[in-house]
This record gives structure tokens, sequence and C-alpha cells, in this order.
């Protein structure tokens, strides 16, 4: 068992006089109530308070900077730009197709097989791009093929597949897989752009 | 509470479009809509929108130094504003939208961005940071968040004893029906604190006598006039003061303290029976509460003061018992609190892997501790110091993750060092033969030979092996005609030179035939010898270059891996120091609020137990005409003064 907290804040405090004090806080709307002005508690220790939030964020800040430090060796070290290819996933409007997987093969090899959890599809159609998968390639040409399956109009099974050629020079490569409604067919269209 | 997608959505992001979308036309209130134009910048947006800000932040700032972002800049700039502010960092995202939110920023979006961080810097008590993003604000915001605006200015006022400035922002409120009560409230309670009671009177009424029909307006009224009705008692009005505390809900969350002042406005007015009703509905709620608490004395203080000395005394030994009982409870509670870890047991039962600072505890844990600290949790710092240490929590996890993943970084370099060291050799020997030169040598040649065939038309030269043949066999036997080597003679000479003549003739007419298009495939050859000569040569370079290189790179790495590997461990430590720290801080809050709770439950055992002796004094010793003080009165009397009693 356990217990609920309230979403708003009653303060209860032994003596009267802070009682006074307490029901004479001023408050913002319940729901959004942060903390109620001259409330006794807030001012208790503010200098101890404040300084150790302080601290926190600037602990915080620093770790945001070597989190982003660290994402960059990791992709620096395993993914060089001159051999990296990314593949990128983009829904448009998503009308006619809902999302359930993408299957990606590069050169007759899976590369990744992405489920989408309904979060996921809800950042792509609110103009999120996914970066499915990153990865190295020689140069030369290859051949990436994606298969793209989930719920077609009518709430059907769908399942389509789109393929590009493309050129891996020095560079790092972009290829993004779009998904996007071709109204007049009433139709999702997927298509693969290379982005040079 | 607001989703905080929402609210970081509504400063940046309201405004963006997926990749392929359709334009949107711009308004006042929005940031051009905008085509994500750089695949990384929907990327930052895909983990943005699944609020997982942390991840979003890293990428943002990453993409943005690899200079993936060229046209996102000042969205990107933006965002990571709205990013740090989610994430509890707002003096970064303060300095961010001083330098960013500029009069050529869209109104709405400036407006919204000083709204959200006023918001944030008042919840974390910077109140002078909150007044003066609130006051950047220009122009008015949307209806809910504008009247959200002017209650959060008007307390940083409040809180800063500004009350009356607070009354002129108040005043000046105009909006829907729940935030203008709001404002009454707020406006009545700056009166209170301005000691003009008349004027507090005006607004608080008016909120107390409103016809509520939700739950938060129901609050709102009974907070009205709880307020009211002890600043009445404070000024010495129990007449008022019982009028207004009758209007409190009886089953409300504000009803034990209003029936407390009631008893206690009853009680100033000479009226002890009429005191006891709400003392002894009192007596029958959770003893944890303050009001509740007191009404154990004042009961029998009351049955004192209408001469009832033994219900007086059996009451106080009952609130005497109960008080001892608690008093085990709460040295348990805090032995409790000092043999666990109080943030840990907390944040147990969560499960949510995201940060931010709009998260907030749902549910307390089921210890015996918990249900003395139920306001103390619930309370503002306390929950702010929370989010604090479960951010930290999650920043440690993830500090933890890329320590294991430094090992593995660390391997790899040492595995590419090693395979190098191999390939050296091999490397050396290939570049030592200078291959591609000798071939371009040899290319050069070709082309120079086949320009003087085709000069020289030189039909010949390009002939089959046989047609070379016959053409070189033509030759002699023409040289050994001309130097009467041919061993034949007179009109077997000519019929030898006619046949001559005409293969030569015959062997030249093709020759000549097929010159051009053998010329074409040569010059083609030449050409598709070029491109298989520039590739060898750009992959050459590449492994000149590599050769030279890639000490360098794998060093670089080797020292950048070593050098976060550092800045690694000593956040590490100084994040588990940072936990602890906000941990015992807290820690000692709520151990502090239990010591508060036991010195006060001492004090009423205290207080009633003198009263008790004073009651079995009396009983022993009659005076002629008894007389009991109010409980926390300065009265002298046979009923002590409970000490919750102090002065309504």
């Amino acid at each position: 068992m356990s217990i609920a907290l309230p979403r708003i804040r009653f303060l209860t405090r032994p003596w009267l006089a802070l009682l006074f004090a307490c029901v004479l806080a001023g408050v913002v709307r319940a729901q959004e109530a942060p903390a109620p002005a001259a409330a006794p508690d807030a001012a208790e220790a503010p200098g101890e308070t404040r300084a150790l939030d302080t601290e926190v964020q600037d602990l915080k800040k620093e770790v945001v900077d070597l989190n982003k430090e660290l994402f960059i060796l990791e992709e620096e070290l395993l993914f060089p730009a001159n051999t990296q290819v990314a593949v990128f996933v983009s829904m448009d409007v998503g009308e006619f197709f809902a999302l359930d997987s993408v299957q990606l093969k590069i050169d007759d090899k899976e590369v990744s097989n992405y489920l989408y959890t309904p979060r996921e599809a809800e950042a792509l159609l609110k103009g999120g791009v996914q970066r499915i998968y990153v990865g190295n390639l020689k140069t030369g040409p290859h051949e990436l093929v994606a298969f793209f399956a989930g719920k077609g109009p009518s709430a059907r099974d769908y399942r389509r597949g789109a393929t590009l050629r493309f050129e891996k020079s020095v560079g790092a490569k972009y290829l993004e897989l779009r998904i996007s409604d071709r109204q007049r067919k009433a139709q999702p269209e997927f298509e693969i752009k290379d982005w040079e | 509470m607001r989703r905080p997608a929402l609210a970081l959505v509504a400063i940046v992001g309201s405004a963006v479009v997926g990749a392929g979308g359709a334009w949107a036309a711009a308004t006042t209130d929005k940031l051009t809509a905008i085509r994500v134009q750089d695949l990384h910048y929907g990327d930052v947006l895909f983990h943005f929108y699944q609020d997982d800000n942390f991840e979003a932040l890293t990428r943002l700032l990453a993409y943005g130094q690899w200079d993936r972002l060229p046209h996102h800049r000042a969205d990107a700039e933006l965002l990571a504003g709205g990013l740090y502010l989610s994430l509890g960092l707002h003096n970064e995202a303060g300095e961010r939208f001083s330098r960013l939110l500029t009069p050529s920023t869209p109104a709405g979006v400036r407006n919204r961005a000083w709204f959200y961080l006023g918001k944030v810097w008042y919840a974390r008590g910077y109140d002078d940071k909150a007044e003066h993003a609130l006051r950047s604000v220009t122009g008015l915001l949307p209806p809910e968040l504008e009247a959200e605006k002017t209650h959060l200015l008007a307390n940083v006022l409040m809180h800063g004893g500004r009350y009356d400035e607070a009354v002129q922002v108040l005043d000046a409120f105009q909006g829907r029906s729940d935030w203008v009560a709001y404002a009454r409230f707020n406006l009545g309670v700056a009166f209170v604190r301005k000691g003009q009671l008349p004027d507090a009177d005006r607004y608080l009424t008016s909120v107390g006598e409103m016809a509520a029909g939700t739950p938060e307006m129901l609050a709102l009224r009974d907070k009205a006039n709880l307020a009211l009705g002890f600043a009445y008692l404070q000024a010495d009005q129990p007449a008022n003061a019982k009028v207004v505390l009758e209007r409190v809900r009886l089953s409300g969350p504000l009803s034990n303290k209003a029936l407390l002042g009631a008893g206690w406005a009853n009680a100033a007015l000479g009226d002890f029976e009429g005191a006891l009703a709400p003392w002894l509905e009192l007596r029958g709620r959770n003893l944890l509460d303050a009001a509740v608490q007191e009404s154990y004395l004042a009961v029998p203080y009351a049955y004192g003061k209408l001469g009832a000395n033994a219900q007086a005394a059996e009451y106080y030994e009952t609130a005497m018992r109960e008080f001892d009982k608690e008093g085990v409870s709460l040295d348990a509670a805090i032995q409790g609190l000092r043999s666990t870890r109080l943030l840990d047991d907390l944040l147990a039962q969560e499960t949510a892997e995201r940060l931010g600072w709009f998260w907030q505890l749902q549910e307390l844990p089921d210890a015996p501790q918990s249900r003395y600290l139920y306001a103390v949790l619930a309370g503002h710092d306390f929950q702010e110091g929370l989010k604090n240490y479960r951010d930290l929590a999650f920043m440690q996890h993830r500090l933890g993750a890329w320590a294991e993943s430094m090992e593995a970084f660390h391997d790899m370099v040492d595995a590419r060092q090693k395979a190098y060291a191999e390939r050296v050799p091999r490397t050396d020997a290939l570049l030592a033969t200078a291959v591609p030169e000798r071939i371009e040598r040899q290319r050069g040649e070709l082309e120079s030979k086949l320009d003087a065939i085709e000069r020289n038309h030189d039909t010949a030269a390009l002939g089959t092996t046989g047609e070379r043949e016959q053409w070189a066999r033509i030759q002699r036997l023409e040289q050994a005609i001309a130097n009467g080597e041919a061993g034949a003679e007179g009109a077997d000479l000519e019929a030898m030179k006619d046949r001559l003549r005409l293969v030569k003739g015959v062997l030249a007419w093709r020759l000549d035939e097929a010159m051009r298009a053998r010329v074409y495939r040569q010059r083609r050859e030449i050409k598709d010898l070029d491109a298989a000569l520039r590739e060898a040569q750009r992959r050459w370079v590449r492994v000149e270059r590599a050769r030279k290189n890639v000490p360098t790179n794998t060093g670089e790495f080797a020292a950048r891996i070593a050098a976060l590997s550092a800045r690694l461990g000593a956040l590490q430590v100084r994040l588990a120091t940072a936990r602890d720290r906000q941990n015992d801080y807290l820690e000692a809050a709520a151990v502090h609020e239990l010591e508060s709770q036991q010195a006060r439950l001492a004090a009423y055992r205290v207080q009633a137990r003198f009263a008790l002796a004073t009651i079995y004094d009396r009983a022993a010793n009659p005076p002629p005409a008894a007389e009991s003080a109010a409980p926390g009165r300065a009265a002298p009397g046979p009923a002590a003064p409970p000490p919750g009693g102090e002065a309504p």
C-alpha cells in the first residue's frame, strides 16, 4: 500500500502563528502551484538550498557537456566521416500508413530490423526524423533495400519495399527513407532520397 | 500536470513540421514554420518529441559541433535553451534566452520562453530572476498563461514583501472567473499582510462566498474563508472569525484548521460549550494533524472552563496516553529514517528513465515514517531537491554506461594500433615500389605512341598479330626484290611483284579500313586505363595518408579517451558526492520535521501533565473561585495552556 501525494500543497504547521502564515500563503493555480509566496518552509534555508541547487546545476551542465564529448568520441571512433553511412526515416502526414517496422538491407545484408513503439511512431508523425542506422561502407557502388511494414488504407496489413543504388564516395553518406501520403491515389508512398 | 513536451513545444517546437511536411503560415505567435532541412535536426526532434530531452540535447550539441545543422542554427539555439530549461538547468537556459530572445524573435515565442523561465526560477526560489523573466514578457500571452504569469508575478512580489505592488498587479487583472477568484484570494492575502483587514475582507469574502463547482474552486473557497477567519482571530475579532470559519466545509482538507479556529472563536466569545462542538469533532480525527493534536488539549480546557473537572482530567489523561503513543511511533520513524537512505526509498517505485524539472513524485513508500513526512515530502523544497537527486542518479547511470564503453574504446584503439604495426612493413614495401608513377609513365608512352601512329597513319601498327606479320613479310619481300635477292627473274619476277602489290594493296586496304575503329578502341582503352589509374592513385594516396596519419589518429583517440576517462571518473565521484549531500540535506530536513513534531508532542505532554496536576491540586484544595486560562494564553490558571494555542 502506498500513500498518494496531493497535487496541491497544503501546509500543516504546529503553531498557530505559522498556521496563520500558511493559511495566508498566496496560491497559483492548484495544478500548477509550485510554491506559495511567503511559505515559511521555503524560506527556512534558502542559502543552503540555493548553494546546493547551483552546485547541482553546474554539475549537470558538466555532465551534459561530457556526454556530448563522449557521444562525439564514440561516433568519430566507430563511424569515421570518410566511411560513415547513416540512414534516416521520416514520415509526412501518415494518413494512409501507420508504421510498424522497417527492415534495412545494404548489399543484401540485413543491417537493421526496427520495430516502432507508439511513442516513436508519434514522434515521427510530429516531424521527428529517426536515425535508424549508422555504419561504415567502403567507397564504391552499393545498394540499399528498405521494407516498410504497417497498416495501410482501411487498416489493412501493408508491406512495401524501396530500393536505391548509390555511390559511396569519401565523406559521410546520408540516406533518407521517406514515407509520405500520395493524396490522389489515397495510398502511401515510399522513397529513398540520397542526400549529397 | 502540464506535459513537459507540450510546455516546451509551446516555446520552440510548435512551428516545426515534418520533413516533407506542408509549409504553414507564419504568425506572430510562432516561429516561421520550417521544413526539417537537416536530417540531423530531425533526429534531435525525434528524441525531443519522445520527451527524451537529455538525449535530444546531447545530439543537438554534438551535431552543432559537427556543423550538421547548417539550416537550423537559430532554431537549434532556441531549442537548446528549452532543453536546458526542461532539464532543470535554469541558469544556463536563462543565459541562452537572454542572448537569443531579441526583438527579432517572434513575440509569442519570446514571451513563452520568458514565461516558462520565470516559472522555473520562481519554483526554484530565484525570485529576482523570476521577476525579471516575467517582466520581460511584452504584450499579452495566451489567456491561460497570462493569468498564470500575473499570479506568479504577484506571488514573487508578495514573497518579497512588496504588497502594494502585488495589489497593483492583481487589481488590474481581468480574466476567466476561476482566475479572478485566485486574483481576489491573492489580493485578500496581500491586504491581510498589509494589515488592511477591511480590504482583505472585501476580497476574501467574495471568494469565500462564491458558488464553486469544482474541487479546485471549493478548496480555494475554503482557503479564503480560513485565511480571513484566522486574520480576524489574529485581530481579536472572534465574532467575525466565527462567521467566516463556519463557511469552511467540514470534510475538506482545511476542515481541521477551520474547526480548531471556530473553537477558538467561540472560546474567545466565552462560549465554551460552543467551542467544545468543533473541538470534539476534531478529536475523532487523525492525530497526525497539528490541529487535531491541539484539540486534545483544547477539549479538556473547555471542560475545565465549564467546571467539569472530572471530564477535563479524563481528557487530559487520554491526551497524555495518545501523545506518548504517538511519541513512540515518532521515535521509531526517526530511527527508520536514519537507518535507511530516504531518497532511494522514495524513488524505488519510480520506473521512468527520463529526467527533468517537470517530473513529480506521485506516491510515498509504505514506510512507518511516511505518515509523518507527508507534509514535508509534499513540500516544494523537498520536491525540488528530490528532482535534483533523481536527475543526478540518472546522470550517474549514464556515466556508468559510458565508463564501460570507454574500456571498449580503449581496447579498440589498442587493436587498431596493433593492426597498424603489423601492416606497416607490407605497406612500406608496397609504397616503395612507386607503382602508380610507373604506370603513369607507361601510360604516357603508350599515348605518345598512339599519337605517332595516328599522325603517321601507321595503319599496320594497330593491326592484329597476323596482319603485322603479313605486313612485315611483305616489306621483307619488297626489300629482297629491291636487293635482287628474290630468287626470280624476268617474267617470274614481274609476276611476283604483281602478286606482292596485290597482296600488299589488299592488306593495306584492310588495315586502313580498320584503322579508325582501332584508334578509337585504343583511345578508349587509354581512357579506361586513366579511370583505373585515377582510382588506384586515390587509393594509393589514402594508403599513404593512412600510413602517415594512423599513428596520429590513434594517438589522438588514445589521448582523448584518456582525458575523457579522467573527466568521467572525476565527475562520477562528484555526482556521488552531490547525491549524498542532497540526500543528507533532505534527510536532515525530514528528520528535523519529525523532531519538530516530537518536540511539539513533548511540549503538549508537559502542558497536559501540568494542567492535570493543577486540576488534581484544585480538587484537593478548592479555591474560592476557580479560573482556568485559555490554552495558549498567558493567563495563570489550573488548566495550563497548550502550546499550540499561541495566538489566534
